[in-house]
């Protein structure tokens, strides 16, 4: 045994040293199997990022470019929503350094507008918080100056309506997520978003121009007559466009406050009046189309007040006598109309005004839109008060949409705020024959020449329209105090493109005015001037020598004797 | 091998040579981009360095295995010395100390340490009777050799050479044929230990950039802001680059460190896949020339060293890359011969002439076996 281990002695460490070297070698490998993993590992890394990585940096800038949400433009590409990166001021308050008490009163003489309360508040809670969702450059430069690390003022997308409160209405606003919360901001809300379309604006069919010169004309009206507010439309008779749309008091959407909120309420597709004697061509033509009224010179008793039942329908501008079709629309007679609507029945003017779908919201995008008070039951006395516009309530909208479907050849369209491409517009549906519409042009262009509508003629512009003034309901009956006032026009009238109402809530009389507060005084003068400025953006040039032709009706206005 | 050529210069590894000079030449054209188109002040510098310690490996790869033998231990004592030295006058200035300031040059031992551990680990198990290679006896004292400098170079504190001095030892302990459950062991116990360290043994700026590694675009301003323009760089550089002197992120200073530590990301933004490819095949080249050596080394001493330096080289390579890809956090490793800076090429140029000498042994071996 010994001797055996003697003689293996040697060839035991032979074999040890052979072994060892096997090891060495076989670890060598393995060695350089790893090495070479990480070789590998480190070209497919550099072979991404060469092949991928650049792309996804290029793309990243790029989205500067496209907006977070599409832009909102009028008619003419002029904007009126866009995107801005503004800076917001946030705290985060375990970061704070400084002393939150003498930080909030240094916060609180940067914005006066905001007590240092708040900011202490904000600054104590636990998590971060805004302080500011948007600032100014300099707000933000004194700010930073406080040396506070606690303070962040991340650049944030922030909707920016760079005409201020022109359109407010129509244009809505957003939510801070960038939510639509009103307005065509709400209504086109998945367009806004749809990521295929967000370099492309939204073009609205708003005019800001004549945005503008409706806004400032029923303003300085509204102002002048210290109305509670002021409404008006302007809409293409022919595509259902609307061109301008105003509810002041307006509101800036960039700045929503409590006053904002209180103004936010767009009362011509939300606010139902009752529109009064703007309602009289639409019965005229009524019955124009049912053929109840065959001559225009027929002549119907406004003697004396109607009754019906234990009703009294009496005129506000009593003639005294036996009036025309003509002679009642151009002194706006309600009791001449109630004869009317009571020979054309209940069931014929329903009918009108359900195809004028004044039974229902009005036909728009926006979410904004009022449901109408149409009358309970039908009867006798609701047909003939609602042929003079009392006892129905519906929003400006409808009535817009009503005198373009009158003016326009009978077609009736839905409204719509977005534009509409030539050739493009709703096919609409027939309410009233192109006979009764051509001749409703001549009644509508007399009311403004002869009539109640006279101090809306603006020269060489043919305006026809017919004046409303409709007391206002409270508590149960009517109150003779508070008036709306509206003016639904037209223009112009030998070849009507335009529809434009006017509405002023509760005017004041004022001695300009000798006291009066309706409508021939308010709202008719309103068109007056807006019509001018309006119509030669919108191609309509004052034309002294044209005008529609209603020398066939002239006669039959009886005059008294020596007045031509 | 005869004929008109002398005999000493027929037998310098010009092959070698050749390469180093195309690398380190392509660093020199790098760094005249990231000077912004200009020789000074990098580029000129780095040539002459390169040529400098050419020499130096060259003159190196003339001394015999036995002399590095010799040499091996007595050189380590003194640069471990060194090492304390720096930390002593560390503790006596304050602050981060790794320059040993000698009046004429400033040498930074812990990079001396890099070669200088595997040479004396390598010494170590030669000198270590084969049959003891499974004992404790086997174990501790290449620990001492690896954990002195390491702690040393931890205390300055440098985590990136503080790795290449432990990789390079421990993979020479391991390919003497140390048993593989030590290192499985060690595996293990890493994974338990990292975390402890990670929380109590890093400086906060060292977690700093491991937490930034892990993910860069949590601080794209702070830590992670080098990851982040790196990437941007060798990013936008797409498949064939902006084209040399076009590199915005370099030459517009969004990149920091473009001439030393970043500089792959600086010449991958100019010239492309292409040129990282290129630069990567470089290096294989390289380190298969140095692996190579180690698998047909004929002397355990040799073998070991060989491996240990191209291990070393490797680990540079590697490292440098992973952490410019954002594969590893930033832990402060040049790239041979494309970064600026002369320790590192030092270093690198030692390692490179221990294995021309090694080469040239193997060499003359087999031509006086064969004749």
């Amino acid at each position: 045994m010994t001797a055996l281990v003697g003689n293996g002695g040697r060839p035991r460490l032979a074999n040890i040293k052979q072994k060892v070297t096997l090891v060495a070698q076989v670890r060598l490998i393995v060695v350089l199997g790893l090495f070479a993993l990480a070789i590998t590992t480190l070209l497919l890394r550099l072979f991404y990022y060469g092949a991928f990585e650049g792309q996804v940096q290029r793309s990243l800038v790029s989205t500067d470019v496209i907006p977070v949400r599409a832009d909102l433009v009028d008619r003419n590409g002029v904007p009126l929503a866009r995107n801005m990166k503004m800076r917001a001021l946030r705290v985060i308050p375990e970061k704070i350094l400084g002393d939150k008490n003498k930080l909030a009163m240094q916060l609180a003489e940067i914005f006066p507008d905001t007590p240092a309360s708040t900011f202490l508040k904000a600054m104590k809670k636990d998590r971060p918080s805004y302080l500011r969702r948007r600032l100014v450059p300099e707000d933000a430069n004194k700010v930073h100056a406080l040396g506070e690390v606690g303070f962040e003022f991340p650049r944030e997308d922030e909707r920016f309506y760079p005409q201020h409160g022109l359109a407010a209405h129509v244009l809505g606003y957003v939510d801070a997520d960038r939510k639509g919360v009103m307005g065509m901001e709400k209504a086109l809300e998945e367009r806004l978003v749809d990521p295929a379309k967000l370099a492309e604006p939204a073009a609205l069919s708003i005019d800001i121009r004549v945005q503008a010169a409706l806004e400032s004309e029923l303003g300085a009206t509204m102002k002048k007559h210290s109305a509670r507010g002021a409404t008006g439309v302007v809409l293409d008779v022919h595509t259902g466009e609307v061109l301008a749309m105003a509810s002041l008091p307006e509101f800036n959407p960039n700045k929503i406050d409590a006053t904002a909120l209180r103004h936010q309420v767009n009362d011509v597709t939300y606010s139902v009046y009752e529109l009064g004697s703007t309602f009289k061509p639409l019965t005229v033509a009524a019955a124009l189309d049912a053929g109840t009224v065959t001559n225009l010179a027929t002549r119907y008793n406004a003697t004396e007040p109607l009754k019906v039942g234990r009703f009294r329908i009496k005129d506000d501008h009593a003639q005294g006598r036996y009036l025309n079709v003509p002679e009642a629309l151009v002194h706006s007679s309600n009791i001449v109309t109630a004869r009317l609507a009571d020979n054309l029945g209940k069931e014929r003017m329903e009918e009108m005004f359900r195809k004028l779908d004044f039974d229902d919201r009005p036909e728009i995008e926006l979410v904004e839109a009022g449901r109408p008070l149409w009358p309970q039951n039908w009867g006798r006395v609701t047909n003939m008060t609602v042929s003079y516009g009392h006892g129905i309530a519906v929003t400006p909208m409808h009535l817009a949409s009503a005198y373009a479907a009158l003016v326009n050849g009978g077609i009736w369209r839905p409204a719509t705020l977005e534009k509409v491409g030539p050739d493009k517009a709703d096919p609409g549906r027939r309410v009233f024959k192109a006979s009764t519409s051509a001749r409703i042009r001549q009644l509508l262009r007399m009311i403004v020449s002869d009539g109640t509508g006279r101090k809306a003629d603006a020269p060489g512009f043919r305006i026809g329209g017919k004046t409303g003034s409709a007391e206002k309901p409270k508590g149960g009956g009517y109150s003779k105090s508070s008036l709306v006032s509206t003016f639904a026009a037209a223009f112009p009238m030998d070849d009507p493109k335009y529809v434009v109402i006017t509405m002023l809530d509760e005017p004041k009389g004022i001695a300009e005015t000798f006291g009066q507060r309706t409508a021939g005084w308010t709202a008719a003068p309103v068109v007056k001037r807006l019509v001018p400025r309006i119509g030669p953006m919108l191609g309509v040039v004052p034309d002294e020598s044209r005008d529609v032709d209603v020398s066939e009706l002239t006669p039959l206005l009886w005059r008294p004797k020596g007045e031509s | 091998m005869s004929g008109i050529i002398p005999a000493p210069i027929a037998q310098q590894p010009w092959k070698v040579i050749f390469l180093l000079c195309i690398i380190a030449g392509f660093g020199v054209v790098v760094l005249y981009s990231a000077a912004g188109g200009s020789m000074s002040p990098w580029a000129s510098r780095h040539a002459i360095r390169f040529g400098v310690f050419l020499v130096m490996a060259l003159v190196l790869s003339r001394f015999s295995e036995n002399v590095f033998k010799f040499f091996t231990f007595p050189v380590y004592v003194v640069i471990a010395l060194m090492l304390l030295g720096v930390e002593l006058i560390g503790a006596v200035g304050g602050g981060s100390q790794r320059w040993l300031d000698l009046g004429l040059i400033r040498i930074q031992p812990s990079e001396l340490m890099k070669p200088a551990i595997i040479l004396a680990v390598a010494r170590f198990y030669d000198l270590l009777p084969i049959g003891q290679i499974r004992t404790w006896g086997a174990i501790w004292p290449a620990l001492l050799l690896m954990g002195i400098p390491a702690s040393l170079v931890l205390l300055q504190p440098d985590l990136g050479t503080t790795l290449t001095i432990l990789a390079g030892g421990m993979a020479v302990a391991f390919l003497a044929g140390l048993p593989l459950r030590l290192f499985v062991i060690g595996a293990a116990a890493m994974a338990v230990i990292a975390p402890l360290a990670y929380f109590f043994g890093l400086e906060e700026y060292q977690q700093r950039r491991v937490t930034t590694f892990i993910n860069p675009e949590n601080d794209p301003l702070g830590a992670g802001y080098h990851i982040t323009q790196s990437k941007i760089a060798i990013g936008s550089g797409g498949m064939t680059g902006k084209g040399y002197l076009n590199g915005s992120q370099s030459h517009l200073d969004y990149l920091p460190e473009g001439h030393t530590d970043f500089v792959f990301a600086t010449m991958a933004e100019e010239w492309g896949l292409i040129g990282g490819f290129a630069v990567i095949f470089a290096f294989f080249l390289l380190l298969r020339w140095g692996f190579g050596l180690a698998v047909n080394a004929k002397t355990r001493f040799s073998k070991l060293v060989a491996a240990g330096l191209s291990t070393t080289i490797f680990f540079y390579i590697a490292i440098n890359l992973m952490m410019v890809m954002g594969l590893a956090p930033v832990v402060g490793i040049p790239l041979p011969f494309l970064s600026y800076g002369g320790s590192s090429m030092m270093t690198i140029m030692i390692c490179i002439g221990v294995l021309m000498s090694i080469d040239r042994e193997m060499k003359q071996k087999r031509r006086s076996t064969l004749s």
